[in-house]
């Protein structure tokens, strides 16, 4: 399979790759819908529910803000509501980052066969899908991605995992080889919010990151799922809430305008690389040129490495080589 | 005593009728829409490749050429509202009315609401901030407003996407508008002017007429989705580049050059009519 | 607290009484010179200006086909008055009487004829219009008697001031700009307002290109409102409402909007016929 370089700096996410950004410690929150709340950091959003539960956290931000979201999730949580549960939606820097600060300043809930096992003090659980798992821990004997305090605790590894927390239910959603391969949506079914993760971001074009298992067909996917998921309150306003991994609030409309941008590129590329066109061709074409509302020649997600990974995501794979005929072993006694 | 008080009380009201009145009107009513202007793209619609006269991008144009009709017919566009920077422009009478504290009597939101998808928009005349860069957008967009005079001046951000035209020229959610209502006796002139970084080249000024009848109503415009054309999961109808001919054909049926059809600043300008005798017109279709 | 002696009460309403008589006798002085039109103007309507043409786009900037009358209430008169009209007659100046020839595209030249009236000149078949401002506070300024009838009529206009909502007898100060009258004399006219224009005496013409009539007993109703884009640029609407009920089945209204220039330079004149 063709290896795209660029994509690749997607997986070593970086405070220098994000400039000055990722510096900042401010976080802002927005209270969305039933017990659920945006937070906005400098660099990526992050979503909790608060509740007489404590407090499930959707993203961990960077490591960076991992220190001024907690205090934000006190202030808003208050002093005797902790943080039980921190979901990963993929497992990116941007979101994972301040996993163990995050986590650490909260407690699982210990009890059962397991009472006498866990340190009473052990952080809150962090759920993820399994392939989550997989990128930030290595086989024995291998360096990991990432410290063990930030590992997933609690993963799953088919289409959905369910929790009730604070009152509602609370679906993860995985969707396959999209954003990257181990990919979330957490969805609030009372409170009507969809944590969307990096599947949804509207401030810039869908990010895919080939190199992590992502792939735009799933992207798009993902989106459609969102709309299958979301119930606007009248006039396709309102309603389903959807907090995207960066960018503002949105609603089903919101995302219905960028599924149709998405949809429309997909075809695009996949009529020009229907017609033979090379990446390069298909670059020169100009195919996402009216979209420029979410296009960028800078930052960690530029229009060439959306392009680049559109392409990459549709072209299909080349032939494999017929495998090699062995020779016929002679029959035990046979003639020479 | 009472003798003075009553002087007292005689001199205050004196004075009071001698201020002057505050520049401001009064825009309550139901207002119905003039369609003198623009009647065929107001309310049966725009032709699709008519993009005359507007100061379109190019980048716009290939939206325009992208949409297509049947994007309509999807259950989740049946039921979007006209945005503020249409609404003003469709069809459905207009409801204008006051919310003002019962304390003060301070103004503190100017409404309007138009009756076809029942756009409701709020004008906060308090002085409030705009919300910060991250909160929702809606159809109606966050607005302020301010008088200039008799003048309404409003400002409009947080506006979801949505059109120049609604035959695909498209807004993004980056676009914002500054309107205006001026009332004259019975008749209000509304100006809009809309502006989207990257899909106009220059604010896009409309002006049009409202009439207050004082037995105009509103009636209420519920609207449920349904499944009217039968798809793949996730299809989004669309012209692929270089496929629509639409500006063509309408030129060619208006007996107009392809280049008035376009679209395009210039296409307002009035040395533009001239230019027009100059240029080629496409046959019609056969 | 301080108790009210009679003294003081009697004091009191006595400067009250005086300064109301003062008042009073403020505004029964014999007033100074109203203004005239020029120097009362509370919007500024000179300069160069270029219509717009993005609305009704082919009914403006092209001739429109015969039969053509989208958008204008037409009554069964004015249909059948339409319907005469032949392509020969394209470019007639007919089209561009007072009625419609603000819709024209054109550029429009502003200036002050002199301090009562207000030139209004057309590039676009090289018209005038003189508009006839009365001065504030005064009645509207009547044709001579024995005027021709002609393609651009006589025009009687006022400016109206903001906070009124109509005319404005000099001395009442509007919100916008002024405030209450001080002893050191009349309020100050508010800078917010509009220029209001009724034509008259007009021998009739077409509201379109293609010869949508108005007859000669046709009022045409304008009022011209200044405002400014986003972008800073300056602007003119003038909103116009024709009133013939021998060709029209109600008031015909339309606003047309005008970007102002930075000088003449690209005035085309441009004959009718």
């Amino acid at each position: 399979m063709r290896k795209f370089a660029v994509v690749t700096g997607l997986i070593a996410l970086s405070a220098a790759g994000l400039g000055a950004q990722s510096a900042s410690t401010e976080i802002k929150s927005l209270h969305v819908q039933g017990n659920v709340w945006m937070l906005v950091g400098p660099v990526s959003n992050a979503v909790i529910q608060i509740g007489d539960d404590g407090v499930l956290v959707v993203d961990a931000m960077m490591e960076q803000q991992a220190d001024a979201m907690v205090a934000e999730i006190k202030r808003l949580a208050g002093p005797n509501r902790i943080i039980r549960y921190l979901i990963n939606t993929h497992v990116h820097l941007d979101h994972t980052g301040g996993n163990e600060k995050v986590a650490g300043a909260g407690r699982t809930i210990v009890a059962g066969n397991f009472a006498g096992q866990v340190a009473a003090d052990s952080p809150a659980t962090i759920i993820a899908h399994e392939n989550v798992l997989n990128r930030m821990s290595a086989p024995t004997g291998k360096q990991a991605s990432r410290a063990t305090a930030a590992w997933p605790s609690d993963t799953f590894f088919d289409e959905e995992k369910d929790i009730f927390f604070n009152g509602e239910g609370i679906q993860l959603i995985h969707i396959p080889a999209a954003h990257t391969d181990g990919d979330v949506m957490v969805y609030f079914r009372k409170s009507d919010v969809i944590a969307a993760g990096d599947l949804y971001v509207n401030n810039t074009f869908p990010i895919v990151s080939i190199a992590e298992g992502g792939n735009y067909k799933g992207s798009v996917a993902a989106l459609n799922r969102m709309i299958d998921i979301a119930i606007p309150r009248d006039k396709e306003e309102g309603g389903t809430w959807i907090v995207p991994g960066h960018g503002r609030l949105a609603d089903e409309a919101d995302v219905v305008d960028y599924r149709d941008m998405a949809t429309v590129i997909h075809d695009r590329f996949a009529d020009a690389i229907k017609k033979g066109m090379t990446l390069e061709q298909v670059k020169n074409a100009r195919l996402v040129q009216d979209y420029g509302r979410w296009a960028s020649d800078t930052g960690f997600w530029t229009t060439d490495k959306f392009v680049e990974a559109v392409y990459a995501s549709l072209k299909p794979e080349p032939p494999k080589a017929p495998a090699a005929k062995t020779p016929a072993k002679p029959a035990a006694g046979g003639k020479k | 005593m009472q003798i003075a008080k009553r002087a007292l009380f005689a001199v205050a009201v004196i004075g009071l009728a001698a201020r002057p009145a505050s520049a401001q009107i009064d825009l309550s009513g139901i207002w119905a829409p003039i369609m003198h202007e623009d009647q065929a793209e107001r309310a049966p619609g725009p032709e699709i490749g008519d993009y005359a006269g507007l100061p379109i991008t190019d980048a716009a144009r290939s939206r325009g050429l992208t949409w297509d009709a049947s994007l309509l017919t999807m259950p989740e566009h049946q039921c979007q509202p006209h945005p503020s920077t249409y609404g003003f422009r469709g069809v459905g009478n207009l409801r204008i009315w006051v919310d003002q504290d019962p304390q003060t009597q301070q103004v503190m939101s100017i409404n309007t609401q138009i009756q076809w998808m029942e756009q409701r928009r709020k004008i906060w005349m308090d002085g409030r901030p705009h919300p910060p860069e991250y909160a929702a957008h809606t159809w109606q967009g966050f607005s302020t407003g301010h008088w200039e005079g008799d003048v309404l001046v409003v400002q409009t951000d947080h506006l979801k996407a949505g059109w120049i035209r609604r035959n695909g020229l498209p807004l993004s959610d980056k676009a914002g508008m500054e309107d205006r209502f001026i009332r004259h006796g019975d008749l209000m002139t509304h100006i809009s002017m809309v502006y989207d970084p990257f899909y106009t080249s220059e604010p896009v000024v409309k002006t049009n007429g409202f009439r207050l009848g004082l037995a105009n109503r509103l009636d209420p415009y519920p609207c449920e989705s349904v499944t009217e054309v039968v798809r793949a999961k996730g299809a989004v109808p669309s012209h692929l580049p270089g496929t629509n001919k639409a500006i063509e054909e309408y030129a060619a049926k208006y007996n107009m050059p392809v280049a008035a059809a376009a679209g395009g600043a210039d296409t307002a300008l009035p040395e533009f009519a001239a230019k027009l005798k100059t240029m080629p017109v496409p046959a019609k279709a056969k | 607290m301080k108790r009210l002696t009679s003294a003081t009460l009697k004091g009191s309403l006595y400067a009250a009484i005086l300064t109301t008589a003062t008042l009073a006798a403020q505004q029964q002085a014999p007033a100074p010179a109203p203004p005239t039109p020029r120097a009362a103007a509370p919007i500024d309507l000179t300069g160069n200006w270029v219509s717009i043409v993005n609305e009704d786009w082919r009914w403006r900037m092209m001739t429109p086909p015969k039969g053509d009358y989208t958008s204008v209430p037409l009554n069964n008169a004015g249909r059948a008055e339409a319907d005469k009209w032949t392509e020969a007659q394209d470019g007639s100046c007919q089209a561009y009487g007072a009625g419609a020839l603000m819709r024209m595209p054109t550029r429009v030249r502003i200036s002050w004829q002199d301090d009562h009236t207000l030139k209004v000149e057309t590039d676009a078949g090289t018209q005038t219009r003189l508009l006839h401002i009365a001065p504030v506070g005064s009645a509207p300024v009547e044709p001579p008697a024995g005027a021709p009838r002609s393609l651009q009529g006589y025009t009687a206009a006022s400016w109206e001031f903001a906070g009124r909502g109509g005319a404005l007898a000099f001395g009442q100060g509007g919100g916008g700009g002024g405030g209450r009258g001080g002893r050191g004399g009349p309020a100050p006219l508010p800078k917010f307002g509009t220029l209001h224009a009724v034509t008259t005496n007009l021998n009739g013409g077409w509201l379109r290109k293609n010869g949508v009539p108005y007859s000669q007993d046709a009022v045409v109703t304008e009022n011209w409102d200044r405002f400014k884009s986003p972008n800073g640029d300056e602007w003119f609407v003038v909103t116009t409402v024709v009133s013939d009920p021998k060709y029209l089945a109600q008031d015909f209204v339309t606003s047309s909007h005008f970007k102002k220039e930075a000088d003449g330079s690209k005035w085309s004149p441009s004959s009718c016929k």
